[in-house]
């Protein structure tokens, strides 16, 4: 009985929510909106019950004395802070947005800009010419990359020029990026996203009829 | 004689000058807009009327109102005046049930007006059915059916042949090689919520994952950012541990709310990986643009890394730094993968049975084009 109340009701809303996204009655708009009603009210009780996860986590790192423990104390003065200045004033009051603007924000963009880094080095290896196909996404990756700046397109004049066919085929460093874009990337794009969709669809129908039951806890 | 006639001639060019004049100085007479039809707006819940009209080019109008009748009988300007290229109008602001009749007011350079015909009076009522949408139920029930029917069939425990999963075999090994070596294993279902597919899909990735986890006494560490998942994460692993006959070897501890901010809960993933160094990382689950940082510093740690994602903007960076990457609809196979069970494997014949068939309707549709028949991309295209 545990487990066949979730299932009944998973089935009933799985199939009156997938009925309303093809009906644009007022009922039918109704019930899809009420029930994503339903699902918000569920979040900020999650979230009381996670921020508790969250300094229960900590309060423990704190009294073993784990690697790095004194951090923990940044967490509580950090959630202390933004509570205080948060709850009673309201997110736009000038401290908060201060806090948000000079210390959460430069962090965000500090932990992003690393990507830059990453990016090469993860580059560096993905585009070492070990077989054939590794040495034609290197060529591959060196066209887009010289399409993407303006100095592809005039090496590539400069080098044009001493041919015959200068004017018919100006610029052809961005034309060829283009043509890789809008051709081979673009068709496995979309090949993968018709298969995420037939898994997505398929998955549905698992959880809809009971036969994929794992998010319920347990197999069986 | 002479006298009469000169008289005559002055009159007859003062009543030509007159009527010249008179003539001349009025406007060129502007036509009331014409075609005026109201209809109840279709494929909408009943809350507005469409009125359309005939726009009349080099006819000197400016713009239009429109108005709507009131209960009075009167008719009243509603809205804003439309430019004069516009010939439709959606009213949102009708009384659901009440029939309404309009009139489209043609507005000329020097702020003249002319009224076209009332329009007859409608009502607006809510469709049960997106007429629009008939290409993408047709597709529905075709692929549902094709799935459903595998199911059914797989029932009878007919044999279903998938292929070999390079990313979903590794699986034993990664959580093998964390067990010897001692160390932990950290899963990272991303960013995505507990509504998300690919969130369920990790999440039941998870659950295999926690049962081979609590076989070897190893350690699972979960850091989520959804405070939704992470409750959901807590029960399933739990039950794993439960039927694997291990409830002691569970710890709440190791499933905990990180953050919900992305960059930070790329930091806080990264921080553990450098500090625990896990031997195994999965990061299965919705990406964006902290994928690479958490693949990058997994992989220079040495752990063995196992991703899957649906976000195949995402793809390239865990493909380049992980050691197997499950591709967009391996994501989804995995749970029947690793479960074995039949029905769950039925499934994915049916997906595959889809594929074929979106397959045939492209050959099928380039081939009609081809011969110049277009009905069936006109079909395809028209799903609003």
């Amino acid at each position: 009985m545990k487990r066949q109340i979730p299932l009944i009701l998973c089935f009933l809303f799985g199939v009156v929510m997938l009925l309303t996204q093809f009906s644009p009655h007022s009922l039918s708009q109704g019930i899809y909106e009420e029930v994503l009603n339903w699902a918000r009210i569920i979040t900020p009780f999650a979230l009381v019950f996670s921020t508790i996860t969250l300094l229960q986590t900590h309060i423990t790192r704190i009294r073993r004395q784990t690697e790095h423990w004194q951090y923990s104390f940044l967490v509580f003065g950090g959630i202390a802070i933004m509570v205080v200045v948060g709850i009673p004033f309201g997110p736009q009051n000038p401290v908060f947005e201060w806090l948000f603007n000079n210390v959460q924000l430069p962090m965000d963009a500090t932990m992003f800009s690393l990507l830059a880094f990453f990016i090469a080095s993860a580059a560096y290896r993905a585009f070492r010419a070990r077989n054939l196909e590794a040495s034609l996404l290197l060529i591959t990756a060196v066209i887009v990359m010289l399409g993407n700046v303006p100095v592809g397109d005039l090496i590539w004049n400069k080098l044009i020029s001493l041919t015959p066919w200068a004017d018919t085929y100006a610029n052809g460093s961005s034309l060829m990026k283009q043509w890789i874009l809008d051709n081979p990337n673009l068709s496995a794009r979309r090949g993968i996203i018709l298969g995420v969709s037939l898994g997505v669809i398929s998955q549905s129908i698992r959880i809809i009829l009971g036969i994929e039951r794992s998010y319920l806890g347990g197999g069986d | 004689m002479t006298y009469n006639k000169t008289i005559l001639y002055i009159v007859a060019c003062t009543i030509l000058f007159l009527y010249g004049t008179f003539a001349f100085s009025q406007e060129p007479e502007t036509s009331p807009p014409s075609n005026v039809t109201a209809v109840d707006t279709p494929n909408d819940d009943g809350s507005s009327i469409t009125v359309t009209w005939d726009t009349a080019e080099d006819s000197g109008i400016v713009g239009y109102k429109i108005l709507r009748n009131t209960d009075a009988g009167e008719f009243e300007e509603i809205g804003e005046q439309l430019d004069a290229d516009v010939s439709e109008y959606k009213d949102k602001e009708i009384i659901k049930g009440k029939e309404h009749a309009y009139i489209v007011r043609a507005i000329t350079e020097t702020e003249a007006s002319v009224d076209s015909l009332q329009t007859g009076a409608v009502r607006a009522t809510g469709q049960w059915f997106h007429s629009g949408k008939i290409q993408l139920f047709i597709a529905m029930i075709i692929f549902c059916g094709s799935i459903l029917g595998s199911i059914y069939l797989s029932r009878n425990n007919q044999e279903v042949f998938v292929r070999r999963i390079p990313g979903l075999e590794a699986v034993d090994e990664a959580i093998g090689r964390a067990t010897e070596m001692g160390r932990s294993i950290l899963y990272v279902l991303g960013l995505g919520g507990v509504s998300g597919p690919a969130t369920i899909a990790s999440m039941t990735i998870l659950g295999q994952v926690a049962r081979r986890t609590a076989d070897y006494e190893t350690t699972l560490r979960v850091p989520c950012n959804d405070p939704i998942v992470l409750n959901v994460v807590r029960e399933m692993v739990k039950a794993s541990y439960l039927d694997e006959g291990r409830p002691d070897a569970y710890s709440e501890e190791d499933i905990f709310f990180l953050t919900d901010s992305q960059f930070a809960y790329a930091a806080g993933v990264d921080g553990m990986m450098l500090r625990e160094k896990p031997a195994a990382i999965f990061l299965q689950g919705t990406f964006y643009a902290e994928s690479l940082i958490l693949a990058e510093t997994g992989n220079s740690i040495g752990a063995i890394q196992i991703a899957g994602t649906d976000s195949e903007h995402q793809l390239p960076f865990l493909i380049t730094a992980c050691d197997y990457t499950l591709i967009g609809e391996e994501l989804y196979a995995a749970s029947a993968y690793l479960s074995k069970e039949p029905m769950q494997l039925g499934s994915l014949r049916g997906q595959d049975w889809g594929k074929v068939l979106i397959f045939l309707t492209i050959v099928f549709g380039v081939f009609l084009e081809l011969i110049g028949v277009n009905w069936i991309t006109t079909f395809l295209q028209r799903v609003s």
